[in-house]
């Protein structure tokens, strides 16, 4: 699919207007450069993030992200052998990031993942049938919408039960929705467009209208406001772990490091501020790939 | 003359008729009875889900106000009380029909009426709200407006990458960093001592650090907004270039002209994002011990009070809803273009 992407769009967007000749040669190459600076950038700094996480803990020897010796505890940064330094209980910083790092990315993306196959097809009918299913439908996504996304995340997380796959179906009350908003929006823009009118002439049966002529011409919009939606997720996730009901304690997650720095705040900041400037990078690469696509694609 | 009195008395029967059709026939009221109508459904479907989510919570609540060594009888004893004892249906009409009444109902824990417990705790939290959400319209619009001046100017630029910062912080993050560089740092606030005091000064100053973890975001989002709508309306708009073209000055025409228009949008999204103001509440307000209506939910859901979870659910609910409700029409009403049936874009 992402190798048809570019030709896919060109059908649907107006092409970039071009620069005015007034701009010099050397003011051209330097826009080009930082065109391409704003998307591989973050793409890289995700990259990196992504394989840190998953890769190295099998390439190189890292102590365990739960558990420590007493002896080590309450180091500072720099010190040898833990270079972020270690927790009261003697537990690796650096490990702990890598592991919570593990939990958000798989969790955000699962959920995103999630969220774009149901609430697509959700979407996708809502928006290419209209009529009753689009009103019973967008009912439907304004109830889960309205209904604090925080509320019923705390609540089925607490039902279900404290885990990882129990915060996946929790998040995805608030993922579905979502996606299938923009789905849908994006599906009724599509269904204007001359070539739907065409390929129903020739007597196209709706489904395959829908997934050969609108499905490719809405992913765009997806791709980028999931990636927007991927570090609300990540965000949202934190905030559960923050409160104590996701990931359990000896199971490390960035948003319940926070929370434990939280009481030794005056005393040791480190506990505070290394995860929390962990999760702004990762949230804010997303967010700049997801703005140089937007800028690239020319979505709205 | 003589034609005026000729139409008079021609008009006059069906004044009334007439008078009734312009209202019913107009496309704004039009659309604000089908808002209304939308918004029942809606409210209704958000407190029979929250009703089911709360009531799957495993946990009896008689048990857990009693504690576990209560015996079985007192437990029955207080169920009763309590109403648990109805089947699921009942119990949701009982609570609906209360709603409707305005009345939330009595809270497990500590027998209060959920009202009064409401009133209570919303005004700490209106006030924190209305702190962040001024903060960030006011800076948001200012800080736009300059930007949009220059695009791609320093100005542009460095704001650009402030807004995507607060983009990108996690409130609780945020609002932990902030503390320590404030608090702990440079001493300007407290963290702990949150009481709103007696004088508005104290309010004010124990609010800052709390309005700023909920205000940063919501400013980088209505300055991104706002300065890409003006930059748009700058160089698209056929009335940009009039008011160019008979030598109004550039900051008038920036000013007068382009924002003013561009803030339609802006007060839209403000309205359409009050629900996402919920969530951050719920975490800010535990982290600065603030007595708000966020913490208090976050506590209800812990020991599993029912009423009062509903309760507080039921009026972020509205506040949601409403704020769609109002974000439709001030889209009708302030772009005619809207209300006339042609589509803005």
């Amino acid at each position: 699919m992402a190798a048809q992407l570019p030709d896919m769009t060109a059908t649907v967007l107006p092409p970039q207007p071009s620069l005015p000749s007034l701009v010099s040669g050397r003011r051209l190459r330097w826009q080009k450069i930082s065109r391409a600076l704003r998307l591989w950038v973050p793409a890289f700094i995700l990259l990196a993030m992504l394989f840190i996480c998953f890769v190295w803990p099998y390439v190189y020897t890292i102590p365990p992200g739960d558990t420590g010796s007493i002896l080590d505890s309450s180091l500072p940064p720099f010190s040898p052998g833990h270079w972020l330094g270690t927790d009261a209980n003697g537990v690796d910083i650096f490990s702990m990031l890598i592991y919570g790092g593990q939990v958000s990315f798989e969790i955000s993306l699962a959920v995103t993942a999630i969220g774009i196959l149901i609430g697509g097809i959700l979407g996708l009918t809502a928006g290419y049938f209209g009529s009753w299913t689009d009103s019973v439908l967008s009912r439907v996504f304004d109830v889960l919408i309205a209904f604090p996304a925080l509320v019923l995340v705390l609540a089925v997380a607490e039902v279900l039960g404290p885990s990882e796959m129990h915060l996946i179906w929790a998040l995805c009350a608030f993922s579905i929705p979502a996606e299938a908003r923009v789905f849908r929006g994006a599906t009724m823009v599509v269904r204007q467009s001359p070539y739907i009118a065409a390929a129903r002439l020739s007597g196209t049966g709706n489904w395959k209208i829908i997934f050969k002529h609108v499905l490719p011409n809405v992913i765009p919009g997806i791709v980028t406001f999931s990636l927007l939606g991927i570090g609300i997720i990540v965000i949202l996730e934190g905030a559960v772990d923050f409160l104590g009901l996701g990931i359990q304690i000896p199971q490390p997650s960035w948003g319940a490091m926070i929370a434990k720095g939280q009481n030794v705040l005056t005393a040791t900041p480190q506990y505070v501020l290394i995860p929390s400037i962990v999760l702004l990078i990762f949230v804010m690469a997303l967010n700049l790939l997801g703005d140089a696509l937007r800028e690239r694609w020319g979505v709205r | 003359m003589a034609l005026v009195q000729q139409i008079q008395p021609q008009r006059d029967p069906g004044a009334r008729s007439g008078f009734a059709r312009r209202v019913t026939g107009s496309p704004a009221l039009q659309l604000v009875g089908r808002r209304l109508l939308t918004a029942i459904p809606v409210l209704l479907g958000v407190t029979f889900l929250t009703f089911v989510v709360m009531n799957l919570i495993p946990g009896n609540p008689a048990q857990l106000i009693l504690g576990i060594n209560a015996s079985p009888q007192a437990v029955a004893k207080l169920d009763a009380q309590l109403g648990l004892n109805h089947p699921f249906w009942d119990r949701y009409w009982i609570w609906l029909d209360g709603l409707l009444h305005g009345n939330l109902g009595i809270a497990y824990s500590n027998q209060q009426s959920v009202n009064s417990i409401i009133a209570q705790y919303l005004p700490i939290t209106c006030w924190l709200l209305l702190y962040a959400l001024v903060g960030a319209l006011v800076l948001g619009i200012l800080v736009a407006v300059l930007a949009a001046r220059k695009p791609n100017g320093i100005f542009d630029r460095l704001s650009l990458a402030v807004s995507m910062i607060g983009l990108s912080f996690a409130p609780y993050a945020l609002a932990l960093c902030a503390g320590w560089l404030f608090a702990v740092k440079l001493g300007w606030f407290h963290i702990i001592d949150n009481s709103l005091g007696n004088d508005p000064f104290t309010a004010i100053k124990n609010l800052t650090l709390p309005a700023l973890s909920i205000g940063f975001g919501l400013f980088a989002v209505y300055s991104r907004l706002l300065r890409a709508d003006i930059i748009e309306q700058m160089e698209r708009e056929d009335y940009i270039v009039t008011a160019k073209a008979k030598g109004v000055s550039p900051w008038r025409v920036l000013v007068v002209h382009a924002t003013k228009n561009s803030l339609f949008t802006l007060i839209t999204l403000v309205a359409l994002n009050l629900g996402t103001l919920i969530g951050a509440v719920a975490i800010i307000e535990p982290i600065f011990s603030l007595p708000g209506i966020g913490a208090e939910l976050i506590n209800a859901i812990n020991i599993n009070d029912l009423p009062l979870v509903e309760g507080i659910v039921v009026v972020f609910a509205l506040v949601t809803v409403a704020g769609n409700l109002l974000a439709d029409l001030l889209y009708t009403v302030l772009d005619p273009r809207i209300r006339y049936g042609r589509s803005a874009s």
